[in-house]
């Protein structure tokens, strides 16, 4: 077991380097100049030079790297550009409502797709199968821009239920906070469940074909019984693997929620960095995305071993 | 993912030439045109007090210090928080703030005596004194890109007492004090001891107090108790101010079709800088929410490299000049024609820079004669006229794409390099690169302001012997009425030289709640003398 842990640890830890490489790379093949963009149109090219010195962007670039890499491995994330603060400080001020906002919509996908794709899977076939299955084509194809502009005009613009945009006033509570994220997490509930209600559909309708469950049904346990506990238990780990990928994927994937309804989240941090060329920003955010993204796949790796022990056997 | 909206004026707080600004003379309160009216509420002295404000602003400010950065949205937060020595009244005349009256200059124009006024609070208490002053406009004219410019023109600055200045310059120069007023780039007074290359706080004079700053969320202001207010009744940015609200929360927004749901939906106080297409759901939002036009808002324009590649050749860019037809551009980029102006003055009428020198040659829009001026100017139809132009500002791709057809049109190949606004001004340090691009800037009551090709160095590198004559002519002659004559001059050699076309002037639109009373529209919204009514 812990051999099986350390292992996929050691990996995750190669793939994070791989990333920071790619990463640095790709920001610095990107052309534009943070320094020509924060200084404005009056700067001569004298005080462009001057603050390119001040930032480090003179060196050569395997300097950059080299010294980037030392801060990392320092625990430092670097300073960005444009923010006047350490990007760690930046990433947690952001952390929270795309965190919230992925929660709260993985739990409304996981609250609509299961249930609907177990139905869809019982009543193969029936009525209730082809309706679900095609609300869940159409919600996977609808773009979540367009479904957030619509939720906005009817919610926010015509009934006024919710606010239009924003994470709330500076002094705004919980409660209130959670209200301007409810329009973003039902786009992005939505759009998730149609995947959900697939894989839950899916994984047991295979489970369903298995031997045991027509064992369970010769000896005649009742239909409610074989679902919950023989059927659905079974059916869980794709589904669990769908609903970890997916709350991985939101961290750094509600870049286009995030800017429809203008959450100061990670996703937009990312955006803004990128169009301002804020490379440590860029640069540090990235890798804390893929950082999450590799531990939420240990993190479902480990809970597989306790869904199906079998995983834990076959472990070398 | 929507980056930019369309036709937004100033996207992510990045903008060309610190896009926002500019009413000229006597045009701005004539022609803001201000649907429903709120300066009842100025007048009478009966605005509501207290109550806090979402204002939709365009992008996240580069940094509070309103001197090094010379983007218009730190300028437009915090001249909330600083306040200059002059500003501009409503008919863009330069008043005093917190110098007590005009400044008594030499014969000789060299030597400017400004007074301060007596008992001005700064944030921290203390009383304002001439030792601050010289402190700031020294860190100005280090630190500020429009403040060096200043500083190389000036010889000494010293402290005569404790409230009074002494500014002598090395040769008359007349924009001085248009310098000294602009809320961009600004010449912010500060308390001394907060003064540092990098600030850590802010402490001004203005009638609000930084409080907060998150960045990509919002930065708040709140109310200043011991403000102290000049009496003259309020003007532009002169006069009179008060602050009525407690607090001012700027909340960066950078789609602009969220700015538009957000002031629809009563989300936001004000929203600045919509979408030209958006005026229409403003308008229906009615009565909650009044829409704000902006007349001569700013100006597109299409810069030339006149130091390498083929339009480094002037004759040619005549040529291109003759194919370009501006009437078609500002019809591509701005749609509505109630957002846009075609005409070849570079200032309204009735203003002082106003001239119609050189508009013969402006929208000539004449393929068969710029093509005869192209062979005659020697052009090889193998070199491509290298146009560069960003979709950040959709209103630069539009007439991009236009004026590449006018050009292939009257013959010349064309080669339209769309790229990021963050790309393009890199590139355009390079002149390897480059032929032609896109920008745009505020219409500013100060022609030397804008655009920087009228100075040195600036992308284009325009450098002539007529340049040079007609600009020190213009900024020697410190008599206004003189000077507006002298303009004149200087438009003729822009349109004989092609450093750069104007193409023509867009209004802007911006959007209020009803709730938001005494506000009067500003080129730089302010939110002082504003009020919410319940």
């Amino acid at each position: 077991m812990m051999r099986f842990l350390l292992k996929r640890l050691g990996g995750a830890l190669v793939v994070l380097a791989l990333v920071a490489v790619l990463v640095f790379c790709l920001t610095r093949l990107a052309s534009g100049d943070p320094v020509a963009l924060l200084l404005g149109d009056q700067a001569t090219v004298e005080d462009i030079a001057a603050a390119r010195t001040q930032y480090g962007l003179d060196k050569p670039l395997p300097v950059q790297f080299a010294l980037w890499v030392g801060e990392l491995l320092q625990g430092n994330l670097g300073h960005s550009l444009f923010l006047q603060r350490p990007v760690a400080q930046a990433l947690l001020e952001r952390a929270e409502p795309t965190l919230f906002l992925a929660l709260f919509a993985v739990g409304i996908a996981a609250l609509v797709g299961v249930p609907c794709g177990m139905a869809a899977a019982i009543w193969r076939g029936s009525a209730a199968d082809q309706a679900v299955s095609s609300v869940a084509m159409l919600g996977a194809s609808v773009p979540s821009f367009w479904l957030g502009l619509i939720l906005i005009q009817l919610f926010a613009v015509k009934l006024g239920w919710f606010p239009a945009s924003g994470y709330g006033d500076p002094t705004a509570s919980l409660g209130e906070r959670l209200q301007h994220l409810l329009l973003p997490a039902l786009v992005l509930g939505m759009l998730n469940s149609a995947i959900i209600i697939r894989f839950t559909r899916a994984s047991m309708l295979d489970i369903l074909g298995e031997d045991y469950v027509r064992t369970a049904r010769a000896k005649g346990l009742p239909e409610g019984t074989i679902m919950v506990k023989h059927v659905l238990r079974n059916a869980l780990v794709p589904i669990v693997t769908v609903l970890g990928l997916t709350m991985a994927l939101m961290i750094g994937g509600t870049v286009v929620t995030e800017t429809v309804f203008n959450l100061p989240g990670v996703g937009n941090l990312v955006v803004r960095a990128v169009l301002r060329r804020d490379y440590p920003v860029i640069q540090g955010t990235l890798l804390v995305i893929a950082a999450i993204y590799v531990f939420i796949n240990l993190a479902i790796d480990f809970l597989y071993t306790l869904v199906d022990p079998r995983i834990r056997l076959e472990a070398p | 993912m929507q980056t930019s909206g369309t036709r937004r004026v100033q996207p992510q707080s990045v903008s060309p030439t610190s896009a926002r600004r500019a009413l000229l003379k006597a045009s701005m309160l004539a022609t803001a045109l201000v649907l429903g009216g709120t300066s009842a509420w100025a007048q009478n002295g009966a605005l509501p007090k207290g109550g806090a404000v979402n204002l939709a602003m365009v992008g996240e400010p580069q940094g509070l210090d309103p001197m090094v950065s010379t983007a218009d949205l730190v300028g437009t937060i915090m001249q909330h928080v600083y306040e200059p020595l002059y500003t501009f009244d409503a008919n863009w005349n330069i008043a005093p703030m917190l110098a007590e009256s005009l400044p008594t200059v030499s014969k000789d124009g060299l030597s400017y005596t400004i007074a301060l006024r007596k008992g001005v609070k700064f944030h921290n208490g203390r009383d304002l004194t001439a030792d601050d002053v010289v402190a700031s406009l020294q860190r100005w004219m280090e630190l500020s890109p429009r403040g060096k410019a200043v500083g190389k023109e000036v010889a000494s600055l010293t402290a005569k007492g404790a409230l009074s200045v002494e500014l002598k310059l090395k040769t008359p120069y007349a924009p001085l004090l248009a310098q000294l007023a602009l809320p961009s780039g600004m010449a912010a007074i500060m308390a001394k001891e907060s003064i540092a290359p990098q600030l850590k706080e802010f402490i001004g004079t203005g009638p609000y107090k930084f409080k907060e700053r998150r960045p990509d969320q919002f930065t708040v202001l709140t109310r200043f108790d011991n403000y102290t207010a000049r009496k003259e009744p309020a003007s532009g940015y002169a006069g009179k101010r008060e602050a009525v609200l407690d607090e001012l929360r700027f909340v960066p927004v950078p789609s602009a079709n969220t700015r538009v749901e957000g002031s629809l939906s009563g989300q936001f106080h004000y929203a600045d800088l919509l979408p030209v297409e958006a005026m229409g759901r403003v308008e229906k939002g009615a009565p909650a929410v009044v829409p704000i036009v902006t007349k001569n808002f700013g100006f597109p324009y299409i810069v030339f490299n006149t130091k390498e590649g083929v339009l480094a050749n002037q004759p040619l860019r005549r040529a291109v000049q003759t194919a370009v037809g501006t009437g078609e551009l500002m019809a591509a980029g701005f749609g509505d024609n109630r957002f846009f102006t075609v005409e070849p003055n570079f200032f309204p009428k009735g203003t002082p820079y106003y001239s119609d020198a050189g508009s013969k040659l402006y929208n000539e829009r004449n393929p068969q004669v710029a093509k005869d001026l192209a062979a005659k100017a020697g052009y090889n139809a193998d070199q491509p006229v290298r146009i560069m132009a960003s979709r950040q500002y959709e209103f630069h791709y539009n007439m991009a794409l236009v004026m590449a057809e006018q050009l292939k049109k009257a013959g010349f190949k064309t080669d339209l390099q769309v790229v990021d606004w963050a790309t393009l001004v890199q590139r355009r340090n390079d002149a390897k690169l480059w032929d032609v691009y896109f920008t745009h800037s505020g219409l500013l009551p100060e022609p030397m302001l804008s655009p920087p090709q009228l100075g040195d160095g600036a992308p284009g590198w325009w450098d002539s012997a007529d340049k040079k004559a007609s600009l020190a002519a213009f900024n020697q002659e410190t008599n206004p009425t003189k000077r507006g004559a002298l303009w004149g001059k200087v438009q003729q050699v822009v349109y004989d030289e092609v450093p750069f076309i104007e193409v023509g002037k867009f209004n802007s639109l911006s959007a209020r709640s009803a709730k938001l009373v005494g506000y009067t529209p500003a080129v730089w919204p302010f939110f002082w003398n504003t009020g919410l009514k319940n």
